[in-house]
């Protein structure tokens, strides 16, 4: 190969990030749900025939590997029955589904020459795939079969042609058919049009430069990882965390010049309940910590990204749940294991972690019929929160978890029209939490005033009774959990309730947590002491006691 | 006293203030076109304008029309040198504006920083009294705080104030109460609410919409103010109309009122003026493309439309969330590919261009200014497409060794030739711009080779053809002047005011037709009604209507042209038409749900008295005449070969010759690829076929 093919590689691999990245843009452009157009629970890929990540589109940091491993689990289960114009799809733990039984991947193979060079492929959150409660999860899940209907990484359009049977199947097991024909087309459209573009690409340059530009690609991959390791502190790092319902979590991090191996094997038997992650979902975790803090500033991930991780994990524990385990929760436990290593090495690497975070999901449901359509409505979104301190600044207020990237909120002037309640107030949390030389940010409090009887609450929030955790000496942020102001004024107070009902008049109070402090409060300059009271984002009292501010 | 025959247009970009000047001779109709460039002058904008005024020697007091462009109010954002404001909003929201969307583009740096509001939290300040979402009054307004508010602003130095409320898109009579009651108790103070910029919904965008027009309202009074002093010390007593981001002209007055609209006043003109040229040319389907010294920025313009959006942001990019403004501003993807743009090796060894660019200071290596990088200039001049011995118009003298030593660095890192080096840069250059020509066109549904490249900008003409090649284009279209493109296009422009304001129309129940039709008469009834204040004769008045809708439960809107008003049962049936085949060639499919209107978009274009696009005299010169020479030229994949060299400003209509060929004005290069065929027509424009 001349020098200059390298330059018609590098044009290849651009323009791979440009498919990645507009499929992505056309499924969030079509899809019917608001927690795939604009919470972006969704992720699009592009890996190689064999399902090795290649690129990935723009959004979420914890959807970025996800694809890969459905891929290869649907190529696995599918030998000698894929052909051009098929579409596959699976939602199953068990079967490469990854995350829950709501995330839906579809795959598409790419053909060149008749030879199978790449895959399309990205997953999204269908709002209600069937199962015991609306919206599908529930915290009262003991087996996944609970949880709705399951696809075992099969065949919805054949050669072109939709299978009718699974299609109708689908309609069939859902609460809100609509929504989920809406959502699956747009899925559909996204990777039919990346296996466009990539048969565009590759007639272009020819298969062999084709596959030949993705292999580069995963080399320099591996290369960027390889190279980060060499810098980053050696030896073994070790943490065990207590959890809100008192559970203990253990990890080990050993970070060597041509291995990081993260070990989770002494942990907790599966969990009864629907807070279970598969091998892969841990993985993807890892993963994840594996990029933040090897190579932070580019968004280059592929599957050689990730060769010199190693985790490993105990079949039958928490983090690697085997058959019948409910998963409808699993993102507050990818969540817990991604903090419990962020705070692991953080002690170690304060020049690219800073301290705790809200780190919950804190995955929100409420839905009801809407005051001034009739319409059933559901709300399904996460919630923003504080970001910790770090050796260089002050942490983000009200941000989404580590896990998000590209997720927006939803406006209260949108949110009023579409889902018919009041939202009283936004604003930043105002209760103490996070001092430090550098203080955490502030979560938020959000209230819905709920407009129509028989409206209903899911959540699954963590960090409720562990709050965020600090580093050199700041304080401990402020937990997340939720409100409810009855109409007749009694109040109680969840992190965890499943289809709690809600009637007009009641007031739902979200609160985020403020992350984690960095260093001593009493240390923090005089002046910015004076300006956080000046802006209301201390008390007097705080400013006195816990800065030492005298007056 | 002279007939005034004159029109200018002068654009302040970054880096240079261009100008162009129509003069008209009324007694034999003969006109002619004078262009000059200056460099930018800030802060005091309005100096680099009364300067290239003077250099291009217009005779200001016979001016009758100055079309201004300027960067002045992104210049004082991005610097940072808007005023202080303080802001008033709904109880419960005042942190609204810090809260933001909660956006993390940088999505694996967890010490990522998220961009610090523009107003602090201590001058953000609530009033009660909140609007449903359909308009309804849910709880009153209380303006009793308000007093105790301003005083606190005084005190506190505010020199602005912004009033963004909660569903005031539905009924702003909220908000302007509380501009009423500001006005009442503090009569000095310069005041803006959010229904005066937009009646579209998103608090937060709203919100940050109006604190960055209260951030610059007091400097772009003032820069207008000194302009139209210093114009009028010379005796200019024509009038004066300010380029927007819509693409259309707006009145002084207006400006000054609502200048945040001028954000990105300098673009849209070239964009505007590749549409209007275009329906000169009698092509309407334009792929409209302005390569800078800095960035490339493409638009696509169908039927003779330039497409308009409202989801605008500066300072938003892969590392940032950057600010909102929601404001019309024509559709334009932007990319740091440009002239100046540096190559470079990662630690890796992979080659990459932009988007750090040299600026004008050092610039690219060929400059002689100390510049070490190598730059897609020097590329092009290593290649030979540009000529050494007339860069820049023959202003510089360009700096071969330094050219080669900027080239050898990356080589040795590489272990490339030099020239491979250049043609790998120039590669790239190509496939990151082709890329973004996709984004505009193909990501929407339209084959760019159903469309014309028309490339203008310094750098325009040198990657155009091959851009449109591997786009699989058949047209190129350079335009005459291409270099001050910006600045020739705001001649071609007419007043042009865009209405949009959000009302969801469920379209399947029976009152659509009549409250579309309410929405759509009293909204232009509104629009007509000012111009009317404004002394303009309505029947200048064009009107043009879009409706942006979705499918039920959907999130984002496909903008669609709607027949004028009133609507009925039949109208209705006809835009849901026009929505689905919308829909599918976007996005490829189709669904049988219910549609939605959510915004509706009005469009009022007002034709200013201006002159033509002149003709270019025929003297008989021949093609010969207009050859400079030969010169050996590296095209690349098509080979080493030696190509005519032409001087752009002795062509003339009716010109053509085959390529390899390399056109060269003062101001660019365009390279004509081999087996092309280039032909000038009447205007000076320069169409290559492919």
């Amino acid at each position: 190969m001349s020098k200059l093919d390298f330059i018609t590689l590098e044009v290849i691999q651009n323009s791979l990030q440009a498919i990645s990245d507009e499929m992505f843009a056309a499924m969030r452009k079509t899809a019917m749900s608001p927690i795939i157009y604009e919470v972006l629970d969704m992720g699009t890929a592009v890996t190689d025939g064999h399902g090795n990540l290649a690129t990935s589109g723009a959004g979420i940091p914890a959807f970025v590997a996800v694809l890969d491993k459905a891929v290869q689990r649907i190529i696995e289960l599918n030998q000698g029955d894929i052909r051009p114009g098929d579409v596959f799809a699976t939602n199953d733990p068990f079967f490469g589904g990854v995350t829950h039984l709501n995330d839906v991947v579809l795959a598409m193979p790419v053909f060149v020459e008749g030879e199978l060079v790449a895959w399309t492929a990205n997953i999204a959150h269908w709002n209600d795939v069937g199962g015991m409660v609306p919206g599908s999860m529930s915290n009262e899940a003991r087996e996944i079969y609970q949880e709705g209907l399951r696809l075992p990484a099969v065949k919805i359009v054949d050669q072109g042609q939709p299978v009718r049977a699974v299609m109708e199947i689908l309609r069939a097991n859902t609460r809100l058919p609509d929504f989920l024909w809406g959502d699956l087309w747009a899925g559909v459209a996204a990777v039919r049009l990346g296996a466009r573009r990539i048969q565009d690409l590759a007639a272009k340059y020819g298969k062999d430069v084709f596959v030949q530009a993705l292999d580069h690609f995963m080399a320099y991959g591996e290369e960027v990882s390889r190279r980060a390791l060499r810098e980053l502190p050696k030896g073994k790092f070790y943490l065990e965390e207590e959890q809100d319902d008192g559970r203990i979590f253990k990890v080990t991090v050993e970070i060597r010049d041509d291995r990081f191996v993260i070990d989770l094997r002494d942990n907790p038997d599966q969990h009864e309940g629907p807070y279970n992650l598969c091998r892969d979902a841990t993985l993807i975790a890892c993963q994840l910590i594996f990029k933040n803090v090897t190579d932070p500033f580019s968004t280059v991930a592929n599957a050689g990204t990730f060769r010199p991780l190693e985790v490993l994990t105990r079949p039958g524990s928490v983090f690697d749940a085997q058959p019948p385990a409910a998963f409808g929760f699993y993102y507050e436990v990818e969540i817990r294991v991604y903090d419990l290593i962020w705070r692991c090495l953080a002690p170690y690497l304060e020049d690219r972690l800073p301290a705790g975070h809200f780190a919950s999901i804190c995955g929100t449901v409420i839905g009801g019929p809407h005051p001034d359509t009739g319409r059933h409505f559901t709300i399904v979104e996460p919630e923003l929160g504080g970001w910790g301190a770090s050796r260089y600044s002050d942490g983000n207020s009200a941000l989404f978890s580590g896990f998000h990237g590209e997720t927006f909120n939803c406006p209260a002037e949108v949110a009023e029209a579409r889902y018919g309640l009041y939202v009283e107030q936004l604003r930043l949390n105002d209760e103490p939490g996070g001092e430090g030389y550098f203080r955490g940010g502030k979560g938020i409090v959000l209230d819905y005033r709920v407009r129509s009887d028989g409206c209903f609450l899911t959540i699954g929030y963590t960090r409720s009774k562990q709050r965020p955790w600090a580093l050199a000496g700041g304080r401990e942020g402020s937990p997340n959990y939720v409100e409810i102001f009855r109409k007749d004024g009694r109040r109680e107070v969840y992190s965890q309730v499943t289809a709690l009902p809600l009637n007009r008049g009641d007031l739902i109070r979200i609160h985020t947590g403020n992350g984690g402090g960095y260093g001593d409060p009493r240390s923090r300059p005089r002046e910015k002491v004076l300006e956080d009271l000046k802006n209301g984002y201390i008390t007097s009292e705080i400013a006195r006691e816990v800065y030492g501010l005298e007056v | 006293m002279a007939e005034r025959k004159v029109q200018v247009a002068v654009d302040v970009g970054g880096t240079f203030t261009d100008l162009v000047a129509l003069y008209a001779d009324p007694h034999t109709g003969t006109q002619r076109v004078v262009t000059a460039k200056v460099d930018t002058t800030p802060p005091e904008f309005e100096k680099g304008v009364l300067q290239v005024l003077q250099k291009g020697g217009v005779p200001v007091g016979e001016t009758a029309l100055l079309i201004h462009g300027t960067t002045v109010v992104i210049n004082a954002i991005t610097e940072r040198r808007g005023v202080k404001v303080g802001l008033i909003t709904t109880e419960g929201f005042r942190d609204v504006l810090e809260i933001a969307r909660g956006d993390r583009p940088d999505f694996f740096n967890l010490l990522y920083r998220k961009p610090p509001p523009f107003v602090p939290r201590y001058l953000r300040r609530e009033v009660p009294g909140r609007m449903t979402y359909r308009g309804e009054e849910r709880s009153p307004l209380d303006t009793n705080v308000l007093p105790g508010i301003l005083e606190d602003f005084k005190k506190e130095g505010v020199e602005a104030v912004a009033v963004c409320l909660l569903h005031s898109y539905a009924n702003p009579s909220h908000e302007e109460r509380v501009v009423q009651e500001i006005r009442r108790l503090w009569p000095d103070v310069p005041v803006i609410a959010s229904h005066e910029i937009t009646r579209e919904w998103r608090e937060y965008e709203r919100t940050s919409t109006t604190v960055l027009c209260a951030y610059v309202l007091p400097v772009a009074q003032r820069y207008l103010d000194r302009l139209g002093q210093g114009l009028a010390d010379q005796g200019f007593g024509g009038q004066i109309y300010i380029m927007h981001s819509n693409g259309g002209v707006e009145t002084l007055e207006r400006t000054k009122r609502v200048p945040i609209t001028m954000i990105e006043s300098g673009p849209a003109g070239g964009f505007l003026g590749a549409a209007e040229l275009g329906r000169l040319l009698g092509e309407p389907n334009i792929l409209a493309l302005d390569i800078g010294g800095t960035t490339a920025k493409c638009s696509l313009i169908v039927d003779g439309q330039v497409r308009i959006k409202t989801d605008y942001w500066i300072e938003r990019d892969r590392k940032s969330s950057g600010y909102p403004i929601m404001v019309p501003v024509v559709d334009v993807v932007e990319i740091g590919n440009g002239g100046g743009s540096i190559a470079w090796v990662d630690d890796f060894g992979r080659l990459h261009v932009g988007p750090q660019s040299a600026g004008a200071q050092p610039g690219p290596a060929a400059y002689g200014r100390g510049g070490q990088d190598a730059t897609t200039t020097d590329a092009n001049l290593a290649l030979g497409r540009i000529n050494p011995n007339y860069f820049c118009g023959g202003e510089i003298e360009a700096d071969m060794d330094a050219v080669n030593m900027a080239l050898d660095r990356l080589s040795a890192r590489l272990g490339m030739k030099r020239e491979e080096v250049a043609r790998g840069i120039i590669r790239l250059a190509n496939n990151n711009m082709v890329n973004a020509l996709k984004l505009v066109s193909v990501n929407r549904g339209y084959d760019p080779r159903d469309f014309t490249l028309m490339a203008f900008g310094g750098g325009g003409g040198m990657h155009a053809v091959a851009l449109a090649r591997e786009l699989g284009m058949r047209k190129v279209i350079i335009p005459w002047a291409a270099d001050v493109f910006s600045a020739f296009g705001m001649l071609m422009t007419d007043l042009r005011r865009d209405y949009l304001i959000t009302q969801l129309i469920s379209l399947d129940t029976p009152q659509a037709a009549s409250r579309l039709s309410w929405l759509a008469e009293s909204l232009t009834q509104t629009a007509l009604e000012e111009l009317k204040a404004e002394g303009v004769p309505l029947e200048r008045a064009r009107l043009l209507y879009f409706g942006r809708i979705r499918y039920e439960n959907q999130e984002h809107t496909v903008e669609i042209p709607l027949p004028p008003p009133p609507y009925r049962e039949d109208s209705l049936s006809q835009i849901a038409q026009t929505f689905h085949e919308a829909y599918e060639r976007e996005y490829t499919y189709r669904l049988n749900a219910p549609l939605e209107f959510v915004t509706l978009h009005l469009v009022l274009g007002v034709a200013i008295d201006r002159l033509q696009v002149p003709r270019m005299p025929r003297t008989g010169r021949s093609l010969e005449e207009a050859m400079k020479g030969v010169r050996t030229v590296d095209f690349d994949l098509e080979g080493v070969q030696p190509a005519k060299i032409y001087d752009g400003h002795s062509l003339e209509p009716g010109m053509a010759f085959e390529g390899p060929a390399i056109v060269e004005t003062k101001g660019t290069t365009v390279v004509v690829h081999p087996g092309c065929r280039a032909e000038v027509d009447d205007f000076g424009n320069l169409h290559i076929y492919l």
